[in-house]
């Protein structure tokens, strides 16, 4: 059977999907980056070689989320999207009428305006935390309730209250104050849901129209208490689908993408990766002012791939070169090597 | 005197044309890094705008450098360009800097103070036949670098090799830092353009097509927009900019005008009538002809709360929907990030794809 692989790394959770050729999901992994993407990687690829059907073989590869390209590096990619594209996709297929698009992750949130089939518009918040899971992640530690709970919670409030949540800071004072007035959890956490939707709201959809029906995805979506504060936030008029698979759209769009390209042979790197020693190292250049953090990812000792080098002069030759003649490898640690 | 001035793309190529033979010795800041945006944000007012933050970081580091004299150009209402120039004069007299700031100013605000200023500007030498030769030198290689930059972004996506098409292109601004006389001048040019006809292109030649708007400065500056264009070539794209500085020198002489301004403010009468400061019924306009040239999609950049912009960016949207042309509005400052704006930009560039893929076919079944 022909099988195609999707990856989504993000900053907070890494994703894969493993897909066949009628776009149905055979195995699925929600795993959390903490930081090390590669390491959530092989995880990851671990957990898809355990639940890899009888005679199954990856076919294509795509990734997507922020850490796309060195996914892309790592398990060896067909085809590396953005997440916008990848989510889109994803929603498309599960709901081929879609019109809109909310995707809650933990770090952004995204709104996709879709007509017949093709994305028509969309909003990316990056930088405003009051929209996105960590929020919530941040006020549940806050108030002492399990994340999982947090939406249950809510529902069982009578009455919400209202948190002024234009960002984080604020809100958490707020919440606070309310709770200092004797309002009960489930109340306050309703008012949070709300505070959050009528955030998302505001930052991205000023302006534009709301279509329905919207499917709501990403981790947060999850969250019942959230998906209630959007229907009411509509008034219960428009349609609102959280599909079973909200969690891992984005990887599912990236497979779905791999599938579309058609690879005549994968650059699928095989389950090996695993076992492979990748290291994810940085230099400050100090050529210029731009003082640029380079970044790059090194397999066994060879240099793969790099990043973030503005003016180009950095290059996998150059950086090599530049280690072989100072021998400064050796002597500096993971992050904090220094090129002078 | 040792004059410097902000930088606007290959301004100070052009600068350094023309004041060598007017006898005024300049001095160029380094290239704008993040060391400039931050000495800007640092010492102008937080809310001021973000041109005028990276501009009052070139001074400083022009001064730095030994410069005893700035030379700005004042702007017209009822933005905040208007008070640019004083805001810097203020900000630079205040850090304690002992520098002559000379501000040319829009003609409509009196030629005497125009023509006074365009003298201190010219080293107090007025002589007419020798100004008028150096001007248009310098004229010419104004509208050169825009030439060759015109050309980059459309050749992106059709040439084979990518760094060549940069070689040859940077090659020529760098030889145009040395030039003397016209003939050598033009002698660059022709080369130039051979060598650029010489290059290996691609065999398909259907690209998309994305039409760049937006405020003179951030529109232009590709230090400062992450290098936007560069990004939609390297996705195979045709990109052209409708902002050019030749155009808003034009502009600024009466008897001159700018055609193409002129034309886009035709374009963007529907919709917007009155002049709102900035480029912001060039953005109209021009996001206008985009849509009637056949252009795939726009981008808009601009500073994140430049009024003129933000007014038409609104009008943008009714704009977008009767001509059917997608915009993405890119909003930069200081807090700009990059990997949000690439992520944009390449969902951007799918939109568009998957209209053509997939609209453009239906419509012709
Ligand atoms: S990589 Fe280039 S742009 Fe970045 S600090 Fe070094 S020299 Fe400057
Ligand atoms: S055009 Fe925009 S950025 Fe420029 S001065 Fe006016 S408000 Fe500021």
């Amino acid at each position: 059977m022909e099988l195609y692989l999707g990856v989504d790394v993000g900053s907070v959770t890494t994703k894969l999907v493993l897909m066949d050729k009628k776009k149905k999901i055979w195995a699925s992994c929600y795993l959390k980056t903490s930081g090390d993407p590669v390491l959530a990687l092989k995880e990851g690829l671990t957990y898809i070689e355990d639940h890899l059907p009888r005679g199954g073989e990856i076919v294509g590869v795509g990734t997507t989320g922020s850490a796309r390209h060195l996914a892309g590096v790592v398990v060896g990619a067909d085809i590396v999207k953005n997440e916008i594209t990848a989510h889109a996709v994803a929603a498309i297929t599960r709901v081929p009428e879609v019109r809109t698009v909310f995707e809650i992750g933990g770090q952004d949130s995204k709104l996709i305006l879709i007509r017949e089939g093709v994305v028509e518009d969309f909003a990316m918040n990056t930088i405003c935390a009051a929209g996105t899971g960590s929020f919530l992640e941040h006020q549940a530690v806050r108030l002492n309730v399990p994340i999982e709970e947090f939406g249950k919670l809510a529902l069982q409030a009578e009455q919400s209250v209202r948190i002024a949540g234009r960002c984080t800071v604020f809100a958490e004072s707020d919440m606070i104050h309310k709770q200092q007035l004797g309002f009960a959890k489930p109340e306050i956490i309703k008012g949070l849901c709300e505070s959050l939707v009528r955030n998302f709201m505001n930052n991205l959809a000023t302006g534009k129209t709301i279509e329905d029906p919207i499917v709501f995805q990403g981790g947060v979506a999850a969250n019942q208490g959230i998906v209630q504060a959007f229907r009411d936030f509509f008034q219960g008029k428009k349609k609102i689908v959280v599909p079973p698979e909200h969690g891992v759209m984005g990887a599912w769009g990236a497979a779905i993408l791999a599938m579309e390209y058609a690879p005549q042979e994968t650059a699928f790197q095989g389950f090996e990766v695993v076992n492979r020693v990748f290291e994810n190292r940085s230099f400050t250049c100090g050529d210029c002012p731009n003082g640029c953090e380079v970044v790059f990812l090194k397999e066994e000792g060879v240099i793969k791939a790099l990043w973030g080098s503005r003016c180009g002069k950095w290059t996998p030759e150059t950086v090599g070169q530049k280690f072989a003649e100072s021998k400064l490898e050796e002597k500096t640690d993971q992050r904090e090597l220094s090129v002078s | 005197m040792r004059a410097t001035f902000p930088h606007l793309l290959h301004l100070d190529i052009v600068l350094g044309i023309l004041y060598p033979t007017l006898g005024v010795e300049i001095v160029p800041p380094p290239p704008i890094t993040s060391r400039t945006i931050e000495i800007g944000v640092e010492h102008a007012p937080q809310n001021a705008c973000f041109p005028l933050k990276v501009t009052l970081g070139n001074f400083v580091e022009g001064i730095e450098r030994g410069a005893d004299t700035v030379f700005m150009a004042g702007g017209v209402g009822p933005c905040r360009f208007g008070y640019y120039g004083q805001i810097q004069k203020i900000i630079l007299e205040d850090l304690g800097y002992d520098v002559q700031f000379v501000l040319i100013d829009h003609p409509r605000f009196g030629w005497r103070p125009f023509f006074q200023a365009l003298k201190t500007m010219a080293g107090g030498r007025f002589s007419f036949p020798r100004v008028k030769k150096a001007v248009s030198l310098a004229w010419k290689a104004l509208v050169f670098t825009e030439e060759l930059e015109t050309q980059r972004r459309a050749l992106r996506c059709q040439v084979v090799n990518r760094a060549e098409l940069d070689m040859v292109i940077d090659g020529a601004l760098q030889s145009l830092r040395k030039v003397e006389s016209g003939s050598e001048f033009e002698r660059i040019k022709k080369e130039a353009w051979s060598d650029l006809s010489a290059l290996e292109r691609k065999k398909e030649n259907n690209f998309l097509k994305v039409g760049i708007v937006g405020e003179i400065y951030i529109a232009q500056e590709t230090r400062i927009n992450f290098q936007v264009e560069k990004l939609l070539g390297d996705l195979g794209v045709y990109v052209h900019n409708s902002v050019s500085t030749a155009q808003y020198v034009l502009n600024t002489f009466p008897v001159l005008k700018s055609k193409e301004k002129l034309e886009a403010w035709e374009l963007a009468r529907p919709y917007l009538k009155r002049f709102v400061g900035g480029e912001g019924i060039d953005t109209v306009g021009s996001t206008i002809r985009y849509a009637q040239e056949g252009f795939d999609g726009v981008v808009h950049l601009y500073p994140f709360t430049c009024m003129p912009e933000i007014v038409a960016k609104s009008v943008l949207t009714q704009v977008s929907r009767d001509f059917d042309l997608p915009v993405l509005h890119l909003a930069i400052d200081e807090h700009a990030g990059e990997a949000g704006l690439v992520t944009r930009v390449e969902a951007f560039v799918d939109v568009l794809e998957r209209r053509r893929k997939y609209w453009k076919k239906a419509e012709g079944e």
